[in-house]
C-alpha cells in the first residue's frame, strides 16, 4: 500500500468529505455525503491498520506547504480574534505569528539530518484507529441529533452544513497531528484542531456558548504559543521534528511542549474551557472528550515521555497529572450536572494518562495507553447516551434521572454499560488504574494522590449508577422509539466498550506490552518492571468473569421468575398510598405517602453532593494556584526560571 | 423443628396503645427475660420480620396503616396480638374512632391477654407463635385464634354523655 | 507437602468460608449478650437465620435489586477466591470494593428513602475506610518487595513486626467494614431500629439470605486478613485474630453509634495518619 494514498487518505479524505457535505444544500444528499465521509474516515483507519507502520517524506515542498499552512492557521485565528474583538488572544496569535515567522528566518537547520516528515509507529496508530474509528460514529450519531436538535436550537445556530463540514475537517486535522513527525505540520494540525473546537462550541451562538468559545480559544492560543515557542527552541537547535527533539534530549522545548499538551488536554488549571465547551451540541462535546482534542496534548505527552526518563521533568509532569486526577475527581462528586460530571471525570482520566507519562516506567505506559483507548470509548459513548437522555426528558440533571430506565430502556442499559466501564472489571479502566498504581508504588506522593482520586471516581460514578437505575417494578418493557443513527452509533460503540472489556488482557499482554517494550527498547528497562504486575502470567482473570458470570445467569433466572403477587411497596412506615393507585402511574403516586390531612407526598431522597461542605466556586481558585505551581516548578526545574 | 421456627424475628408496630404493651415487650429483651435466647430478634422493618406483633386497638386511620405493614411481612408469618386492645378495643373500646380488636382487620394467630400482658405471659405467646411457624412452615394449615373471653368493654352509661350545659343550669 | 490442586482449594475455600464465618458471627452474639449479662442465643444461631431466610418468601420492589444482590455475593466469592490463592493484594481489595459497591447500587436502585440514605452513608463508609486498606497494601508491598498474597508467607517473619500500627489501622477499618458501633451508620446488626435497617431494608426472603451469606464470606476475609499479619506460627495467627475480632465487639458493646461526618472526620485523622506513619517508619 503507497504510503502518501494512507496518509492522505487519512488527513485530507475526511477534510474533502465535509467540503463536500458542507456545499450540499438538501439535507439528504448532506447526510449521504456524512455517511460516505465516514465510513470512508473508517475504512482509511482500517487501511492504515492494514498497512502497518510507515515513514513517510513526501518531498522537498512540504516544508513550505506547512508553512503556509501555518501561518494561515495563525491569521485565521488572528482574523477570529479581530471580528470577537478579543484583544488577549489577539496578543497572542500576533506573538505566536512573530515566533514561528523568526522560527523560520533565523533557524539554523537541520545539519542534513533528514527526519520522516510523517511517521505512523504503534502509538500513532492507536490514536489513529482511536481516531477514526470513534469519531465517524460520534458524527453519523450527530446526523440523528441535530435533526432534533433544529426544532429547538436557538435562532442564532450556525447552519448544519458548516456544522458536519467542521465535524469531519476535526477528524483530518487529529489524523494529521498524530502522524506528524515535523514540528511545523503538528503546529499546524494543532492550531487547526483549535479553531475547529472554536467554532463547534459556539455553534449554538448564544451569549453563553460565545463566551465558552472565546474562552477556549484563549487558553488553546495560549497552548499553541508554548507549543511554538518550543519548537522556536529546536529549529534555533538544529532540529525540526518530535524525533529530533527526543534524539537531542532538549528539555526546555519538551517542556513548552508539555505546557501546551497540558493546555490541550484541559489539566488544572486550564480545566475552564473544556467545562464551558459542555454548552456545544452533545456530538460536539462526544468528541471533543473521547476521540479528538483533548487526546491530542495526551498524546504529544506520551509521544515525548519514553525520551526523557529519569529527569526531573517528568517527576513534576506525573506531580501535575496525579494532582489532576485527584482534583477532577474531587470536583466531579458535587455535580449533579450529568455533562459537567463526564467533563470532570474526562479531565481527570487525562491527568490519570499525564501522570502514567511522567511515572517513570514501561508499566505505567502501558496503562497510560490503555486509557486512552478505553477512555475514547467509554466517554463518547456516555455522552451519546446523555445527548439522547437529555433530548428524551428535557434535562440533564442527574436527579432527573430516576425513572429513565422504563422510559428509555435501550440508551439506560446502554450509558450503565458506559459507567460500568469505567469502574468495574473485567472492563480496561479498572486494570489501566491498578496497573498505574502498581506502577507508581517508588513515587508515593503520586500514587497517594491516584489512589485518592480513584475512591473519589468510585464515589460519583456509583452516584450516578445508583441515580439511573432507579426504577418501579414493570412486567414488561418497550424499546423507545429513537433515532436509527441514534440507535445504530450507540449500538456500535456499546459493542465496542464490550468487545474491548472482556479483551482487555489479551490487548494488554498481545498488543500494548510489545507495543510499550518497541517504545522503551533503546532505554534500559529492568525486568522488574514489568514483574510488578503480573496480570499477564499468573493473573487468575478467571474468577472475574466466571463467578460474577455464574452469579449474573442466576439472578437473572431469579428476576424472571418474580411474580406480580412478590412485588411490595418500599417501606415507607406503613404509610404508603394504596397499592391499586399504582398501576395508574407507576412512577409517582405509588411512590407517595399520606402526610397530614390525607396529603400525598412523594418519598424522595437525592443523592450526596456535600454541597454544604464544599463549595466548589471557593475551592477551584486554590486547586488552579497549586497547579500553576507546579507547572511554575516545571519550568523551574529545568532551569528557565 | 424447622429453621424458621428456630430464628423468629418480630417486628413491632403499636397500633393505638398507651405504651404499657410497648414498654413490657421491650422488658422481654432486657437480660431478665431475654427473648434472644429463642433467636427473637426485634427487627424494625416488616420485610424482615416474621412475627408482626401488634399493641393497641384498631381506629380508622391505622387501620389502613396495619393492613400495608401485614402486607409486607413475607410469608409464612404470625401475628401476635399483645394486649386486651389488641382484641376488643380494651379501654378504648366505645370510643368514636375506634374499630375495635385487629382481627378486623388482619388474621390474628395468637392473643396474648392482660393489660398489660406480663413479659412471661408474651415470652409464652410467643412460645406459642413459634410452635405455629414451624406448623406453617411444614406447610400445615393452623387455626386463627379464638377471641380471649376476658374483655375490658366498659360499659358507656347514658348520664355521661348528657349535656354538660344542662347540669350547670 | 501434599500438592492440593488448585480448583480443590477454591472449592474448599467457597464451601469453609462462610461457614467459618457464621461460626464467627455465633461466637460475636453469644458473647455480646454475656457482655450485656444476657445468655444469649444458641452458637448456631447464625446457621438457623440464613437457612430461615432461604426458606421465606422473597419480597421485592423491583428486578434490577436482585441482580445486585447476587453480583454483591459474587464479588466476595471473587475476593475469597483470589486471596486464597494468594493472589495481587490490590486486586483482591478491588473485588472486595466492587462487592460493597453491588451493595450501595443495590440499596439505590429502589425508590425508598431509607434504603437510599442507607446506601449514601455507606458510599461514606467507604470514602472512610479504603484509603487506610490501600495503605495497608502499600505497607505489604514495601515489606515484601511484591503485591502477590502469597508471597506473605514467604517472609519468614511475621508481618505484625514491622506493621503493628497499620495492623491497629485495620481493626478499626474491620470495624466499618463488618458494621460495628461507634460506625454502623448505613445498617447494623443490633439495635435494628436505625434507619429501619438502612441499606438492607428493602430486602426480604432469600435475597436477604444472599446479603447475610455475603457478609459471612465477608467476617471469614476480615478475621483471615487479621490472622495473616502472624505467618510463622498457626496458634499465633489465630490468637491474633482472634484478639482483634475480640476487639471488634468489645468496643462494639461499649460505644454508641455516631454520625457519618464524624466517622470520616476520624478515620482520616487517626487510622490515616497511623497507617502512614508506619509506612514512614518502613519506608526504604
Amino acid at each position: 500500500m503507497n504510503k502518501a494514498i494512507i496518509v492522505t487518505a487519512l488527513v485530507a479524505g475526511p477534510v474533502l468529505w465535509g467540503v463536500v457535505a458542507g456545499l450540499s444544500k438538501p439535507a439528504k444528499m448532506r447526510n449521504a455525503f456524512v455517511i460516505l465521509g465516514s465510513f470512508f474516515t473508517i475504512i482509511a483507519g482500517l487501511l492504515a491498520l492494514k498497512g502497518g507502520r510507515f515513514t513517510f517524506s513526501p518531498g522537498p515542498w512540504e516544508a513550505g506547504l506547512s508553512f503556509a499552512l501555518e501561518l494561515a492557521t495563525i491569521l485565521a485565528i488572528l482574523g477570529v480574534a479581530i471580528r470577537i474583538r478579543s484583544r488577549p488572544i489577539l496578543y497572542l496569535a500576533a506573538l505566536q505569528l512573530a515566533v514561528a515567522l523568526a522560527g523560520h528566518i533565523i533557524g539554523t537547520g537541520t545539519g542534513g539530518v533528514l527526519e520522516p516528515v510523517f511517521i505512523l509507529d504503534a502509538l500513532s496508530m492507536v490514536l489513529v484507529l482511536v481516531i477514526s474509528l470513534v469519531g465517524p460514529v460520534i458524527v453519523l450519531f450527530a446526523i440523528g441529533y441535530m435533526e432534533q436538535h433544529a426544532h429547538h436550537a436557538p435562532p442564532t445556530a450556525a447552519g448544519e452544513r458548516r456544522f458536519f463540514f467542521i465535524m469531519l475537517a476535526f477528524l483530518g486535522a487529529m489524523n494529521g497531528l498524530v502522524l506528524a513527525n515535523s514540528l511545523q505540520w503538528l503546529a499546524s494540525f494543532w492550531e487547526i484542531t483549535t479553531l475547529c473546537s472554536f467554532f463547534l462550541i459556539g455553534y449554538d451562538g448564544t451569549d453563553e456558548s460565545r463566551a465558552n468559545a472565546q474562552r477556549a480559544l484563549l487558553i488553546n492560543t495560549f497552548g499553541g504559543l508554548a507549543l511554538t515557542v518550543g519548537s522556536f527552541w529546536c529549529i534555533t537547535h538544529g532540529t525540526d521534528t518530535l524525533t529530533g527533539l527526543k534524539a537531542a534530549q532538549l528539555v526546555i522545548p519538551m517542556a513548552f511542549l508539555c505546557l501546551a499538551a497540558l493546555t490541550k488536554s484541559a489539566q488544572v488549571p486550564f480545566q475552564s474551557w473544556l467545562l464551558g465547551a459542555m454548552v456545544a451540541p452533545t456530538p460536539v462535546s462526544a468528541l471533543l472528550h473521547s476521540a479528538t482534542m483533548v487526546k491530542a496534548g495526551s498524546y504529544l505527552v506520551l509521544r515525548l515521555a519514553p525520551a526523557f526518563r529519569g529527569t526531573d521533568l517528568m517527576v513534576v509532569l506525573a506531580l501535575t497529572g496525579a494532582f489532576t486526577f485527584a482534583a477532577a475527581s474531587f470536583l466531579a462528586i458535587v455535580q449533579s450536572n450529568a455533562k459537567k460530571v463526564l467533563a470532570y471525570s474526562t479531565i481527570s482520566n487525562l491527568g490519570l494518562i499525564v501522570a502514567c507519562a511522567g511515572i517513570d516506567s514501561p508499566l505505567a505506559y502501558a496503562a497510560a495507553v490503555m486509557i486512552l483507548i478505553y477512555h475514547a470509548v467509554s466517554k463518547g459513548l456516555l455522552f451519546l447516551c446523555v445527548g439522547t437522555i437529555e433530548q428524551s426528558i428535557g434535562s440533564r440533571d442527574i436527579e432527573d434521572m430516576g425513572g429513565i430506565m422504563y422510559k428509555m430502556p435501550f440508551t439506560t442499559v446502554v450509558a450503565l454499560l458506559g459507567m460500568v466501564s469505567m469502574l468495574l472489571p473485567p472492563f480496561g479502566m479498572l486494570l489501566s488504574k491498578w496497573m498505574a498504581i502498581e506502577a507508581s508504588i517508588n513515587m508515593p506522593v503520586v500514587m497517594f494522590l491516584i489512589v485518592v482520586g480513584s475512591a473519589f471516581s468510585v464515589l460519583f460514578w456509583a452516584k450516578w449508577l445508583g441515580r439511573i437505575q432507579t426504577v418501579s417494578f414493570h412486567p414488561r418493557y418497550t424499546l423507545e422509539p429513537l433515532s436509527p443513527f441514534m440507535r445504530a452509533s450507540l449500538f456500535i460503540l456499546a459493542v465496542g466498550v464490550l468487545v474491548l472489556g472482556f479483551g482487555s488482557i489479551i490487548l494488554y499482554r498481545d498488543i500494548l506490552r510489545p507495543m510499550v517494550t518497541g517504545i522503551f527498547q533503546r532505554i534500559p528497562v529492568g525486568v522488574s518492571e514489568w514483574s510488578i504486575f503480573r496480570a499477564d502470567s499468573e493473573f487468575a482473570f478467571w474468577p472475574f468473569i466466571v463467578i460474577p458470570g455464574v452469579f449474573l445467569i442466576l439472578a437473572i433466572i431469579s428476576s424472571l421468575r418474580i411474580r406480580r403477587e412478590q412485588v411490595r411497596l418500599p417501606y415507607l412506615a406503613g404509610e404508603n398510598v394504596d397499592m391499586k393507585d399504582w398501576s395508574v402511574d407507576g412512577d409517582v403516586l405509588s411512590y407517595s405517602f399520606r402526610t397530614f390531612r390525607d396529603r400525598f407526598e412523594p418519598a424522595w431522597s437525592s443523592s450526596q453532593y456535600m454541597r454544604s461542605s464544599v463549595n466548589e466556586a471557593k475551592i477551584v481558585p486554590w486547586l488552579n494556584m497549586v497547579a500553576f505551581l507546579l507547572i511554575l516548578a516545571m519550568f523551574g526545574k529545568i532551569h528557565l526560571l | 423443628m424447622k429453621a424458621l421456627a428456630r430464628s423468629p424475628w418480630i417486628c413491632h408496630y403499636n397500633c393505638n396503645s398507651c405504651n404499657g404493651c410497648d414498654i413490657e415487650l421491650l422488658a422481654c429483651l432486657t437480660p431478665l427475660y431475654d427473648v434472644e435466647r429463642f433467636g427473637v430478634i426485634n427487627v424494625g422493618n416488616p420485610k424482615h420480620a416474621d412475627i408482626l406483633v401488634v399493641t393497641g386497638s384498631v381506629n380508622h386511620r391505622n387501620a389502613r396503616v396495619l393492613k400495608n405493614i401485614y402486607d409486607q411481612v413475607p410469608k409464612p408469618n404470625v401475628v401476635v396480638a399483645l394486649g386486651v386492645c389488641t382484641s376488643s378495643g380494651g379501654i378504648f373500646a366505645g370510643c368514636y374512632n375506634i374499630l375495635g380488636g385487629i382481627d378486623k382487620v388482619i388474621p390474628v394467630d395468637v392473643f396474648v391477654v392482660g393489660c398489660p400482658p406480663k413479659p412471661e405471659a408474651m415470652i409464652d405467646g410467643f412460645a406459642k407463635a413459634i410452635g405455629l411457624l414451624d406448623a406453617k412452615a411444614k406447610g400445615l394449615s393452623t387455626p386463627l385464634a379464638e377471641k380471649p373471653r376476658i374483655c375490658m368493654v366498659p360499659t358507656v352509661r347514658p348520664e355521661a354523655e348528657a349535656p354538660v350545659s344542662s347540669e350547670k343550669a | 507437602m501434599v500438592d492440593v490442586p488448585q480448583w480443590l482449594i477454591i472449592i474448599l475455600a467457597l464451601v469453609y468460608a462462610p461457614i467459618i464465618g457464621l461460626f464467627l458471627m455465633g461466637i460475636e452474639r453469644k458473647l455480646s449478650a454475656r457482655f450485656q449479662g444476657r445468655i444469649g442465643p444458641p452458637l448456631f444461631q447464625p446457621y438457623y437465620d440464613l437457612m430461615k431466610l432461604f426458606s421465606k418468601e422473597a419480597l421485592v420492589l423491583n428486578r434490577v435489586q436482585i441482580l445486585y444482590a447476587y453480583l454483591h455475593l459474587a464479588f466476595m466469592m471473587v475476593t475469597v477466591v483470589l486471596l486464597v490463592l494468594g493472589q495481587d493484594l490490590l486486586l483482591v481489595l478491588f473485588a472486595h470494593a466492587f462487592s460493597t459497591i453491588c451493595l450501595i447500587l443495590g440499596g439505590m436502585c429502589v425508590r425508598s428513602p431509607y434504603s437510599r440514605i442507607g446506601s449514601h452513608r455507606k458510599i461514606m463508609q467507604m470514602v472512610a475506610y479504603e484509603p487506610i486498606m490501600i495503605l495497608m497494601v502499600i505497607g505489604i508491598y514495601i515489606n515484601q518487595g511484591s503485591f502477590m498474597g502469597r508471597d506473605v508467607f514467604l517472609l519468614g517473619k511475621p508481618m505484625l513486626l514491622t506493621l503493628p500500627l497499620i495492623f491497629v489501622a485495620f481493626v478499626v477499618a474491620g470495624m466499618i467494614k463488618l458494621d460495628k458501633s461507634p460506625f454502623d451508620v448505613a445498617t447494623s446488626h443490633h439495635a435494628h431500629q436505625e434507619l429501619v435497617k438502612g441499606i438492607t431494608i428493602e430486602y426480604s426472603g432469600p435475597f436477604l439470605g444472599i446479603i447475610e451469606l455475603t457478609f459471612a464470606y465477608e467476617v471469614f476475609v476480615i478475621f483471615g486478613v487479621m490472622a495473616c499479619f502472624w505467618t510463622t506460627n498457626l496458634w499465633a495467627g489465630l490468637g491474633l485474630a482472634l484478639a482483634g475480632y475480640g476487639t471488634m465487639i468489645l468496643v462494639d458493646n461499649l460505644t454508641a453509634r455516631l454520625t457519618t461526618n464524624w466517622m470520616v472526620r476520624y478515620m482520616w485523622s487517626i487510622p490515616l495518619v497511623l497507617a502512614l506513619s508506619n509506612l514512614i517508619w518502613i519506608y526504604k
